[in-house]
């Protein structure tokens, strides 16, 4: 008679995107912890206990935790794993669902800035302001390249389209700065490096 | 099927191209515009042509990675910047290593999952745009290391054994199959090093990543990026390290601007200067070191300058 350790839940339910199909056939043998990293320096931060927990229908309690918005995303996981499991897409997709149950409102809404910015330039990180603008014009005038990256208007507002057309600008215009909803950070206390 | 891990230079590019599709990096542009002023040149010693395409957008990897993005805008964005390639019919080559993971990863997910490339192709039809998957894509670094002998034909200011460090960074080495080096211990960088005269120095730290990646910058700068960074400055300084060439101008960002801010933490002098690939082999090449941009870096280069005897 065989025992099973654990009972799988019948759906990955964190696989909004069902983009990690092999993660059942996790070993549970740590090499992406020993290699992490983050869990270097955070130990509560254990990829192979989130995989256990996510595997098991426990993701509650990672979907309400910090240490989810800690991964750097270095792949040094995926690297090593001997089942090639991609956990980076995993931890894509927790975060994700972490935000549709209301929780970590506070690691994403600083990047509504960026995203909005990003949507009228066409570029990731062109400086809001006046100052840093005219300082990547003014290093790039002293290198001999045109001032600003040749970045075309159909460029700029097909981007920008496209930012329409996927659902994308109202995604980011509702993420809420003011009011992030409350977080459960129980795991934080007294564990960080 | 048994797909390869590690292909050789001759077997990842077997026709070194005439024509390259170079594929614009935000920070690449704005924050270390030397980057890609370096490839240019480097390019033109090497009778490469490159094009640039002014409709190409940013390719919308780091913020969704911040899911600050629905994936599904960072795919059509993908789809639609690979288009602009292959409506020219040419290869990718991208020197940013976000820039490569995320288009290599987005592009991998839609052409096997049907499902989200008819979603997409539902999308860029309405702009005018058709994805086929039949562009390649590559990183700069690799057509280095392709045409390395070349290189070292041309090198005029050889590095005169400059102890160098190098840092990977992350997203190249993550593909993992049919790329130049084991993610477990690449040296394919050390030695493009080695040829063009540098001594490469093997740190402890030196396959940590930058940590600026995800946007944990921002989110986790003092608890986790920063007591990250700290670890590999130190082991990188324990080995003299006398500066650390990067192959991504997204790790340059992290790795020079948040320097400063930690000597002030630790109170240690670690100044070790962070330069591009792209930078070094130009410097090497004896290209015009007003055209590759070093005011913009946070850590001063004058000390590997003035080494090579570059003023």
């Amino acid at each position: 008679m065989t025992r099973e350790r654990f009972r799988y839940s019948e759906e990955v339910d964190v696989d909004v995107y069902k983009l990690v199909d092999n993660l059942r056939s996790c070993l549970a043998c740590g090499k992406c912890v020993g290699n992490c990293p983050v869990a270097r320096l955070t130990p509560s931060y254990n990829s192979r206990q989130i995989i256990r927990d996510v595997l098991s229908g426990n993701s509650d309690r990672w979907l309400r935790s910090e240490e989810i918005w800690r991964c750097l995303w270095c792949a040094n996981c995926y690297t090593v794993c001997p089942m090639d499991i991609n956990y980076p897409l995993l931890m894509l997709q927790l975060r994700y669902k972490a935000m549709e149950s209301g929780y970590g409102m506070q690691y994403i809404a600083p990047f509504k800035k960026f995203a909005l910015r990003a949507r009228e330039d066409g570029l990731t990180f062109a400086p809001g302001g006046e100052k840093g603008r005219a300082r990547v014009m003014r290093i790039r005038s002293n290198i001999g390249a045109v001032p600003w990256p040749e970045i075309s208007d159909k460029a700029k507002a097909e981007y920008k389209a496209l930012f329409d057309l996927c659902g994308t600008t109202k995604f980011v215009e509702d993420l809420d700065v003011e009011n992030p909803p409350p977080l459960d950070l129980a795991y934080r206390k007294g564990r960080i490096a | 099927m048994i797909r390869k891990r590690v292909l050789s230079p001759e077997e990842r590019i077997p026709d070194i191209p005439e024509t390259i599709f170079l594929f614009r990096s935000c920070t690449g542009s704005m924050e270390y515009p030397g980057t890609e002023n370096s490839i240019k040149e480097i390019c033109k010693i090497l009778g490469v042509q490159v094009v640039m395409d002014p409709d190409q957008t940013c390719c919308s990897g780091y913020l969704l990675t911040c899911s600050a993005y629905k994936p599904e805008f960072s795919l059509a964005v993908t789809a639609r910047n690979l288009s602009l390639a292959e409506s020219r019919k040419l290869d990718v080559y991208a020197f940013c290593n976000g820039c490569y993971g995320y288009i290599c990863e987005l592009s991998h997910i839609m052409l096997h999952n049907p499902d989200y490339k008819k979603m997409i192709d539902g999308v860029i039809d309405q702009l005018g745009y058709k994805y086929e998957g039949k562009t390649r894509i590559f990183h700069m670094q690799e057509l280095y290391y392709r045409l390395k002998d070349k290189i070292v034909e041309n090198v005029k200011r050889p590095l005169d054994g400059l102890r160098v460090g190098v840092h990977y960074g992350c997203h190249y080495l993550a593909r993992q199959y049919g790329i130049l080096d084991e993610g477990g211990y690449p040296t394919f960088i050390e030695e493009i090093i080695e040829a063009i005269g540098g001594t490469p120095i093997f740190y402890k730290e030196r396959q940590a990543c930058c940590g600026g990646a995800v946007g944990r910058g921002f989110t986790h700068k003092e608890n986790v990026v920063h007591a990250h960074l700290y670890k590999k400055f130190m082991s990188a300084k324990k080995e003299n390290i006398e500066c650390i060439v990067t192959v991504c101008p997204g790790c340059n960002t992290s790795l020079d601007r948040e320097q400063p801010a930690i000597m002030e933490r630790s109170g240690e002098a670690i100044n070790i200067p962070i330069i591009d690939i792209g930078q070094m082999i130009a410097l090497t090449l004896d290209v015009d070191v007003q055209k590759l941009g070093f005011e913009a870096n946070s850590v001063s280069l004058d000390s590997v300058l003035n080494k090579l005897g570059i003023h």
